[in-house]
């Protein structure tokens, strides 16, 4: 089983399922379908595998305190630096991307997974304080009523401490490891060991491009304001919603290394298993909802779909957390991708759907290329929306959409790219079937995506959009998206 | 003789991680010759590790009497990695283990050392591997390689540490066999003994391929041999200016501050494919665990 060649080892295979997944991201192009599949998986494995020895960059509140592994706390900014330095922090990063697409993670290798996340060594509470007392000026116990030392989780690049504000209000605090900053762009500013590493890992890749790509991510990641003006814009548009919680943020409190928001509590991702199918399928509804509404209303798009940012509360109430990466699309961004949609599964105009297409860059023009196998090629990524009725989205329905990405031997990846604003949709997508999959949800997904299509506006198609109906009509008269990036 | 009757060296990192798992206990009876609040076990198993490994055999390679020994009997161009693997074996074994299993891997060594012998073909001189000015060489050699590396590489040690350090590695050659009366037991010590040894040292035919051979080691796999080449590097760039000379090395791109970043940068993706084998993370765990319950305590 470990005998596999060349690219076993964790540092390189991660090397590998980036390029892979950056290659998802940027562009239909030459990798074989199985190497890149077995790349990922590799991948997935190396880079779990190593990021259960670090803080790790899947957001996890609501665990237990005693699974994080005090007596491994790192004690210095000295402990960090060589806990992350020297490229850790950056291979983990290239991990996490890789992350997204965990096709075919074995159950051995999901078990690993929460095993090592487990042995995430956190910040003593001495240098937590410390960052929280640089960045907000005062020791914890003095901005706080009462703050519990203790981290409750491991989060993006940092930890979650509980805390009640001087005005009694329950916050979840992250804090970010210190130097982690520093550390992380020095290590991307390497250009010349990443490309080696990606070049032997990926040799017909645009490693430059997948290079800049990574580092344009990671360094949005590391500054915490910038997800506090996400959470915050999709906190205030969602204020109300039936079942889509988002926690508020706490300027105030809020920082470069430093956010507090509502604190939230709920089932894990993991607990799930255990619930009915109709409570799993009420979950994955509110899930979909989200994404799409936050897309065609907000026009923005929570690049992070990982079953670690969901808390259940049953009933198909679920808070979403983490918006380290959040795309914004302008208008005419999004205005293509409509159109897709609208002419594959509305109009039934393959030929509309092909110039939309062309129009956004996916598809070269006058591609020797007949409509029909362009249809055929892309049609699986609208599986569920092209006919109504409930339909179940299975791990294999997911696993498929993935294999279509990578699959070269269609002519029709030939003349196809994703043009870079794009990128983080696919990611999306892939990470949205990953996790819709493991739940095998059933619905009537057409049905809700025509409730949330602006070109359809269809009617409440399930208990749940009949009660969004409700919030919509509650909501400002004449409210349109563009009013809600207004500041709260 | 050429490189080519060498085994390759697939499996490297697979084997030295195994190597250096099998060294660390699940329930230690003691805390062994070192213990979690030694200098010795805070140098260890970190980032530079392969380096500092790498510049002593280098030196080591450079007694004609103790790279005779290695030639002519290890087994060493049959499975070279798995003669580097014993090797690292044995050292966290000691390093780690309790006394009673360090004692016994102490033991089971001398006894290998009882049958080797011969006669060096370059010098002429007779040698035995049980010859405590040999085991001294190689004692030496690795802890001053530990220094060495430490210095240019990482945070050096403070001269007190750099002291405390030889000094706790006393123990380890006299596990070998050495009278602890012969062991450098301060890093001034170490010096002088080391320069007491130079003209002795002779890079030998024997020494130049064996080293040819670990400074690029055939039939690594790719993103391995990658990596290998800064490993190499550093090696040499750490090496004092006598003993390159004597390899005929070229001179080495100079140790600026953003060639030091460089050289750690690729040492952290190699410790990342290391940590990346089964049971190494647990194994580093149990270690930062007793250091950390040692420090509080």
């Amino acid at each position: 089983m470990r005998r596999l060649p060349a690219l076993v080892t964790a540092g390189l295979s991660v090397a590998a399922a980036v390029a892979a997944a950056a290659l998802v991201r940027r562009r239909i192009g030459p990798l074989r379908s199985e190497r890149g599949i077995a790349a990922l998986r590799l991948a997935a494995r190396g880079g779990v595998r190593y990021a259960g020895s670090a803080p790790r960059l899947f957001a996890a509140a609501g665990e237990k305190r005693e699974q994080l592994r005090s007596d491994l706390a790192l004690q210095t900014a000295e402990d960090v630096t060589a806990t992350l330095g020297d490229m850790k922090g950056v291979l983990m990063k290239i991990g996490q991307l890789a992350s997204y697409i965990d096709d075919g993670l074995s159950p051995t290798v999901r078990r690993t997974l929460s095993r090592l996340q487990d042995s995430v060594p956190p910040m003593s509470s001495e240098l937590a304080a410390g960052v929280l007392a640089e960045e907000l000026g005062q020791p914890p116990e003095q901005v706080f009523a009462r703050w519990d030392p203790e981290p409750i989780a491991a989060a993006s690049i940092g930890q979650v401490h509980r805390a009640m504000t001087r005005d009694g209000r329950a916050v979840a605090v992250k804090v970010q490891y210190p130097g982690i900053a520093e550390t992380i762009a020095a290590d991307l500013g390497n250009v010349s060991l990443l490309r080696r590493m990606l070049r032997l890992a990926a040799p017909s890749q645009d490693v430059d491009a997948l290079i800049s790509e990574l580092r344009e991510r990671v360094s949005e990641e590391l500054d915490y304001r910038r997800e506090a003006r996400n959470q915050r814009l999709l906190a205030a548009y969602y204020d109300g919603h039936p079942t889509i919680h988002v926690p508020g943020v706490i300027s105030e409190l809020s920082t470069r290394r430093v956010v507090t928001s509502e604190l939230a509590d709920g089932a894990r991702f993991a607990e799930l298993a255990s619930w009915s199918q109709r409570e799993r399928d009420l979950a994955a509804e509110t899930i979909y909802r989200f994404v799409f509404r936050s897309l065609y209303e907000v026009r923005a798009f929570n690049g992070d779909p990982h079953p670690g940012n969901y808390l259940f509360h049953g009933d198909g109430r679920v808070t979403f957390l983490d918006y380290g990466l959040v795309k914004h699309f302008a208008p005419y961004e999004l205005q293509p991708l409509m159109q897709m949609a609208r002419f594959l599964c509305v109009e039934r105009d393959p030929e509309g759907f092909r110039r939309s297409l062309e129009q956004a860059g996916f598809l070269q023009p006058e591609a020797p290329l007949s409509t029909e196998m362009i249809v055929d090629h892309l049609g699986v990524f609208y599986d569920t929306i092209r006919e109504p009725g409930p339909r179940t989205i299975t791990e294999q329905y997911a696993s498929a959409v993935v294999r279509r990405f990578f699959d070269l031997r269609s002519p029709v990846s030939q003349h196809m790219r994703v043009p870079s604003t794009y990128v983080i949709l696919q990611r999306i997508n892939l990470g949205l079937f990953g996790v819709l999959g493991q739940l095998s949800a059933t619905a009537d997904w057409r049905a809700i995506a025509e409730e949330i299509w602006p070109f359809v506006q269809g009617p409440p198609s399930t208990p749940i959009g009949e009660a969004e109906a409700a919030w919509r009509a509650r909501q400002l008269p004449g409210r349109r998206p563009v009013t809600v990036h207004a500041r709260r | 003789m050429t490189a080519d009757s060498y085994a390759t060296a697939a499996g490297l990192v697979e084997r030295s991680a195994s190597a250096y798992i099998s060294g660390i206990p699940d329930n230690p009876a003691d805390d062994g010759f070192f213990g979690p609040a030694s200098i010795t076990w805070r140098v260890s198993g970190g980032l530079i590790s392969p380096v500092a490994g790498l510049r002593s055999l280098i030196l080591q390679a450079l007694h004609p009497l103790a790279m005779a020994g290695v030639d002519q009997h290890s087994g060493w161009k049959q499975d070279p990695v798995g003669r580097l693997a014993a090797t690292s074996a044995y050292v966290s074994t000691v390093t780690f283990g309790d006394r009673a299993t360090a004692e016994r891997a102490a033991a089971v060594v001398r006894r290998i050392h009882e049958h080797v012998t011969g006669t060096d073909t370059v010098t002429g001189r007779r040698y035995a591997a049980g010859d405590p000015a040999l085991l001294l060489w190689v004692h030496a050699a690795l802890v001053e390689s530990d220094l060495a590396v430490r210095s240019l590489l990482a945070t050096p040690l403070t001269p007190a540490d750099g002291d405390r350090y030889v000094a706790e590695m006393v123990v380890a050659a006299t596990l070998v066999g050495v009278p602890r009366a012969m062991v450098p037991a301060t890093a001034a010590e170490l010096d002088s003994y080391i320069c007491s040894v130079r003209p002795e040292l002779q890079c030998t035919p024997a020494a130049k391929e064996s080293m040819a051979y670990l400074l690029d080691p055939p039939g690594l796999d790719e993103d391995i041999a990658d990596i290998w080449q800064d490993v190499r590097d550093a090696a040499i760039t750490c090496l004092p200016d006598w003993a390159r000379e004597m390899y005929g090395y070229h001179a080495p791109e100079p140790l600026t501050p953003a060639r030091r970043t460089e050289i750690r940068q690729a040492l952290g993706i190699l410790d990342a494919a290391f940590l990346g084998e089964p049971g190494v993370l647990e194994a580093r765990q149990r270690i930062t665990a007793r250091m950390r319950a040692a420090q509080s305590a």
